[in-house]
């Protein structure tokens, strides 16, 4: 799947959890500076984005995630 | 040592002097400066628990080194070592009372206070705090979320820092350790600004905490002979009582260490104004809410995701349980976490749309929108239902026992509910002290409001004109000369 794929359909489970109108893909975002991303919302959008590519996380993994970036860099690794 | 007493003045001067003239030169020697004086604070505060300091702070140390060190399968025993000492002191001192009675009252039905009253435990100091700093350093290290304290010093330093010893904020090392890794300079704005901090703690203490807790201890010693609207007068003040006394601490800590410059982490921001119970825990103690969250929800929740929603609702309930539990060892504080955990439920089915008025908004995806001088209708019912629902809780968290709480929330519903409330004596004659309590909470409100976008109530540095600063330096000075009270001088949360 290519990279530009995996951060539409991201996106979309973004904007759909965080039910935000429109979302701006900047790589560099962190959850702390997304008005609604906590740890409640991040365990969703795991969860959702676990389901739509069909892969499983290790918690570990999570942990280590800084930004948008690394999250779609997760992604693509495990595809 | 109460933070409001002369000797603690002297001694915070002193430390203060020392710290920016002959221990300025390196970070090695402010932090030595800051150990020594945290070990001296504590050792005047009970010198009998100095020595299970000292031992948390090596412990956890060496622990943590050897955690870092180690391959994976004796990394994993290391952390479970780590955690069993960690849990285990702080199981000892502050649960063994309340599980082994429960224990003897479940299993033998006699009432066990006069047999095990004899072991007479007693709390050492800011145990909870310590050790919670001490369990999230070990994990962060087994994570390899964070590298190990540079030496024995900057993690003593960590662990025993005076300013958040006794009562938080709750520091991750990750965050506290780069900030003592470096020589401090001294800077007067930095200064000034915690000053500012530090009175307008002592004012929400001493004038509302303390004005609130007149009206409030009467009120739960007699609460079988109240009328429900004294009683809900009794909640509402208990609410701010709590809120200000703790909110209080936390910004006159917080103030304090900027005099060191040392920024600690908010530990509250105008939680009243959320407008659902999610929003209320990002405002209400920030610093024990986000450790929960990371250390307790976040691994619960990723195990059980599998069962969605319900994996969900488990994992908050659990960790409000725990939050609850972290209190104390009663039954009203594992209570009081459930009701908070229930009420995600409802925000967990539905998902409903998350509020935007939170600080931290996306300036990508989040409309500009008009400023409003105060909350939409919507918005100002939301509060309101919320501050009952919390009220409510408090209830629970301040009752010596669950009936307690329970006949004193059956009392507040009844008929009398709707009579004319009756004051305390304590509280002047026709409730003078009452009424004068109920201004000063509205215009802590007020103040909330217009600096709910700031840092801390009392960040004023865009007050250009120096003479409305002074007149608000002195209207808070007087407020707390005239109408404070050192009655409760002690802090709640120094309890826990």
């Amino acid at each position: 799947m290519e990279r530009k794929e995996i951060i539409e359909k991201i996106r979309i489970i973004l904007v759909t959890v965080l039910k935000h109108d429109e979302f701006e893909m900047r790589e560099d975002l962190t959850a702390a500076a997304v008005a609604g991303w906590d740890s409640l919302s991040h365990m969703m959008i795991v969860t959702e984005i676990e389901n739509e590519f069909n892969i499983r996380f290790k918690l570990k993994e999570l942990n280590k995630l800084e930004n948008l970036h690394s999250l779609i860099d997760l992604v693509q690794s495990k595809l | 040592m109460p933070l409001h007493s002369f000797e603690f003045i002297l001694f915070l001067s002193l430390v203060f002097i020392l710290y920016w003239s002959l221990f300025k030169n390196s970070a090695r020697a402010q932090n030595t400066l800051l150990t020594a004086a945290s070990l001296f604070f504590y050792g005047w505060a009970d010198w009998r628990f100095l020595s299970l300091l000292v031992f948390s702070v090596l412990f956890n140390f060496y622990t943590g080194k050897a955690i870092r060190r180690s391959a994976t399968k004796t990394r994993q025993y290391l952390l479970y070592l780590g955690l069993a000492v960690n849990i285990g002191i702080l199981f000892y001192f502050k649960y063994f009372h309340f599980f082994y009675g429960s224990f003897l009252r479940f299993f033998n039905g006699y009432e066990p206070d006069a047999r095990y009253g004899a072991l007479n435990i007693i709390l050492p100091l800011g145990i909870s705090f310590f050790t919670f700093q001490a369990i999230g350093y070990l994990v962060d290290l087994y994570k390899e979320e964070m590298e190990p304290a540079p030496g024995l010093l900057s993690f003593a330093t960590y662990m025993t820092y005076f300013p958040k010893m006794t009562a938080g904020p709750i520091e991750r090392a990750e965050n506290f350790l780069p900030r003592i890794a470096v020589r401090r300079e001294f800077n007067r704005t930095r200064t000034v600004d915690g000053l500012r901090q530090i009175l307008w703690g002592s004012f929400t203490k001493l004038v509302i905490a303390n004005n609130c807790a007149t009206f409030t201890t009467p009120v739960f010693d007699n609460y079988d002979h109240l009328s429900g609207s004294t009683l809900l007068l009794g909640a509402f003040f208990y609410l701010f009582q709590v809120y200000c006394d703790f909110s209080g601490y936390s910004n006159i800590a917080i103030g304090i260490s900027k005099l060191f410059g040392i920024d600690l982490m908010r530990n509250f921001a105008a939680p009243f104004f959320s407008t659902n119970i999610r929003d209320y825990w990002k405002k209400w103690h920030i610093s024990l809410s986000s450790w929960m969250m990371h250390y307790v929800f976040t691994p619960i929740s990723f195990t059980l995701r599998r069962y969605h929603k319900t994996g969900l609702i488990l994992s908050i309930i659990i960790t409000f349980l725990v939050i609850g539990l972290w209190h104390g060892a009663n039954w009203t504080f594992i209570l009081f976490g459930l009701l908070h955990g229930l009420y995600f439920i409802p925000l967990i089915l539905a998902s409903k749309p998350i509020s935007r008025t939170t600080s931290g908004q996306n300036p990508a995806s989040a409309p500009a929108k008009k400023a409003h001088p105060g909350p939409s209708p919507r918005q100002g019912l939301q509060m309101l239902g919320l501050f009952i629902l919390v009220m409510l809780t408090l209830i629970v968290f301040g009752a010596d026992s669950v009936s307690q709480a329970i006949h004193y929330i059956g009392r507040l519903f009844s008929p009398s509910l709707f009579s004319k409330p009756s004051f305390p004596v304590e509280q002047g004659i026709g409730g003078t002290k009452t009424l004068l309590t109920i201004l000063f909470i509205l215009a802590l409100m007020t103040v909330e409001w217009i600096q709910k976008n700031k840092n801390h109530e009392m960040q004023i540095d865009d007050i250009k004109h120096p003479a409305l600063r002074i007149g608000i330096y002195y209207t808070l000075i007087l407020a707390i000369l005239l109408f404070g009270s050192v009655v409760h001088i002690y802090f709640m949360y120094a309890q826990f």
